[in-house]
């Protein structure tokens, strides 16, 4: 090889050709997947975040949540305990993304996947819990053991003669502050934990439910026509 | 036939002052970071077995540090070493000097300015939770500005070469410098100039992170490999016939492969798939480049013994194929469903980027060191340390993430196990992880500590001057195949 200009276009028509063929193929598939509109129900699905969610988001992506949680539910027709697991009650669909401004795919699984963590963990409470304590007990099993404890989403304050937060963390013995001395959740906290909330992949869009399915057997097509 | 013109020794000193402080300043900036994101890296991977460690400051949270010390790795020490290395080779293997370097200067601060505002960003919460393009939004003209000025500097330079023969180094080296702009305008303009939306974003993540592992950091590898082989053992390359085709095949291969990383993911199915046979079609140039290199080595284990740059290259191929063999097997369907969010896909990434990328750029800079500074290494042990802290670490981490991704894999398919008891039987491997860490970090202290001995021009009398050993010359008349 001793021409640089060969060099050069087949450089070029090497990555030209990558994303041409993969992201401008995929902009053009996916890239204005609209909302479904339900016919029964006549609501939009997925339904937009609420504004205190999305701002949860973004402590989400600050804190790097990603780097050790995954959202992404896998289809079915894999046998690796995705369902038995129960991440989602179904695999997820493109569709499901279109709400979120930052997509938080992840590619580790250090931590459980938190694309359903709203429909399995419907309590606020414990989630709080889970930030300020994860080591703390629920039902015989440590809440999130292994992760680190976000005690600075939290205020530590002294109760005093003043009238005790409704906001406040209950926390099983050993696991709070001193006595008279409260846990209140920040403003973060809050975002951070209605974002969470909100993430439940929940509608099973007629369009897609096909997606998922395992391909039917060559001989069901038979006699079709 | 064609004739090469071949620069002789005296030539080649000129080119080498003409490379001398530019080299010098990049690599030392490189090593810099190296250090650092060691000293992070060490640090996130104690956080695993032990939480609690560095929690309680909202910057040093593992969410944060994790990234932070992959983007000191990947830009601060990847790039800078990368830069280092591809000016001083192109320059030698055009046969020309590498002119008006002081513009290097500004483009190297530029760029290190850009990874410490970007990485001060990431820890300050400013991430944008990108795998690898985490630094957040307002550094990215700064390092395309300075990146501008390097490439340039690397193609000017091959453009204004002297030497009729183009060796597949400068292909690699030629290719790298273009696509690495072009992978990080498009992605930085698919994800957050005009967003696109939904899993579109993973997709273009994707792609950049499997081009910016196989369009930049195995070019630059293979470009230190193919040169120094036939310049160290004093024979051309094995088969370089066969060279251009590995070339073409495996960067228009890999150059599609990215979807891959999304097997089973909420995405089109061609896109896996797409990704899937791509790194199937890698067999054929894995094979050339295996041919290429291991035909090279054969019968001459006796000259890698005896070359420090040599052990490190062949460590580097060894690296290198493995590396490539994992991403071929963890790309298949069925190894994917179950390996999949394990680490056993950080150990491909980190094998291509460390065990392959790395290694190889220190085998370059025991070559190239002397040669620039005109002194010697002044500690063997040092070198010596450095090497065996370095083998010993990459076949500690290999181990122990492969031991951890198996424990995952395994674990995590069996939905007895639950997520907590995954977690208590990974934190064995995790401290394993973190020995591997640490010696990898002891051995670059000592590449450091070589590094200053070397290139401090006031502590260096007794070794001015010293005879640099010439390498073998080639024994054969062929002139494709060498360098």
């Amino acid at each position: 090889m001793k021409n640089g200009l060969t060099l050069f276009l087949g450089v070029f028509a090497t990555l030209a050709l990558s994303w041409a063929g993969l992201l401008l193929a995929a902009h053009k598939q996916l890239g204005a997947l609209p909302q479904f509109k339900d016919p029964v129900e006549e609501t939009l699905n997925p339904a937009p975040l609420s504004g205190l969610a999305r701002q949860g988001a973004l402590v989400y992506q600050d804190l790097g949540c990603a780097t050790c949680h995954t959202q992404q539910v896998r289809s079915n027709s894999y046998d690796t305990g995705e369902n038995s697991r129960k991440w989602g009650e179904r695999a997820g669909y493109p569709r499901d993304y279109i709400r979120d401004s930052v997509v938080f795919f992840g590619s580790s699984r250090l931590g459980p996947d938190l694309r359903n963590v709203g429909s399995r963990q419907p309590e606020a409470e414990n989630l709080y819990r889970m930030l300020y304590a994860p080591e703390s007990k629920l039902g015989g099993a440590a809440l999130a053991h292994g992760m680190p404890a976000y005690k600075f989403l939290f205020t530590e304050r002294a109760i005093g003669s003043s009238q005790p937060s409704y906001k406040a963390v209950k926390l099983p013995a050993g696991f709070g502050p001193a006595e008279g001395v409260e846990v209140v959740p920040t403003a973060r906290a809050e975002a951070l934990v209605a974002y969470l909330m909100s993430l439940k992949d929940t509608y099973d869009y007629p369009t897609e439910r096909g997606l998922n399915e395992p391909a039917p057997a060559a001989h069901a097509k038979e006699g079709g026509h | 036939m064609t004739t090469t013109v071949s620069p002789s020794r005296a030539e080649q000193q000129e080119i080498d002052a003409s490379a001398k402080w530019p080299v010098l300043v990049f690599l030392g900036s490189a090593l810099a970071w190296l250090l650092l994101g060691g000293v992070m890296q060490l640090a996130a991977s104690m956080q695993l077995h032990n939480p609690a460690f560095l929690s309680s400051c909202e910057w040093t949270t593992h969410g944060r540090l994790a990234p932070a010390a992959e983007n000191v790795l990947v830009y601060g020490w990847g790039f800078n070493a990368a830069f280092a290395f591809g000016l001083w080779l192109m320059a030698r293997l055009s046969a020309t000097t590498l002119r008006h370097g002081g513009w290097l200067f500004v483009a190297a601060k530029f760029w290190n300015l850009g990874v410490t505002l970007g990485v001060g960003g990431i820890l300050a919460g400013y991430s944008t939770s990108f795998d690898l393009l985490e630094m957040p939004r307002f550094v990215v003209l700064l390092l395309l500005a300075a990146y501008a000025l390097i490439g340039v500097w690397a193609v000017t330079t091959f453009s204004i070469r002297n030497t009729e023969n183009v060796y597949a180094s400068q292909w690699y080296l030629f290719g790298a410098a273009f696509w690495f702009p072009w992978l990080y305008s498009v992605a930085q303009i698919m994800l957050f100039r005009s967003p696109a939306r939904g899993v579109l974003q993973p997709i273009v993540n994707a792609w950049y992170v499997n081009g910016l592992y196989s369009l930049w950091f195995a070019p630059i590898a293979l470009a230190a490999i193919y040169y120094f082989l036939p310049k160290l053992l004093g024979k051309p390359v094995k088969s370089y016939y066969l060279a251009p085709m590995g070339f073409w095949w495996f960067v228009a291969a890999s150059a599609l492969a990215g979807g891959s990383r999304l097997v089973g993911a909420p995405v089109p199915v061609w896109i896996p798939t797409l990704g899937i046979v791509c790194h199937m079609l890698l067999v054929l140039p894995l094979v050339v480049i295996t041919i290429n290199f291991l035909g090279s080595l054969k019968g001459s284990l006796g000259a890698v013994a005896g070359s420090l740059t040599l052990r490190f290259i062949a460590l580097s191929i060894a690296g290198f194929l493995l590396a490539m063999l994992l991403a071929m097997v963890l790309a298949v369907r069925s190894v994917s469903a179950v390996t999949a969010f394990t680490q056993w896909e950080s150990l491909r990434d980190w094998l291509l980027l460390y065990g392959s990328f790395s290694v190889a750029m220190f085998g370059a800079a025991y070559f190239y060191l002397p040669r620039l500074t005109g002194k010697v290494w002044r500690s063997p042990a040092l070198t010596g340390v450095h090497f065996g802290a370095t083998l010993l670490g990459i076949v500690l981490l290999v181990i122990g993430l492969a031991g951890a991704g198996c424990t995952q894999a395994h674990r995590l398919a069996d939905a007895g196990a639950s997520f907590a008891s995954i977690t208590d039987s990974l934190a064995g491997w995790h401290a394993f992880n973190s020995v591997g860490l640490g010696l990898l970090l002891l051995g670059n202290i000592a590449f450091f500590l070589n590094f200053i001995w070397i290139s401090c021009p006031i502590n260096s009398r007794s070794t001015a001057s010293a005879e640099i050993p010439v390498p073998p010359a080639l024994t054969l008349a062929t002139k494709e195949g060498h360098a």
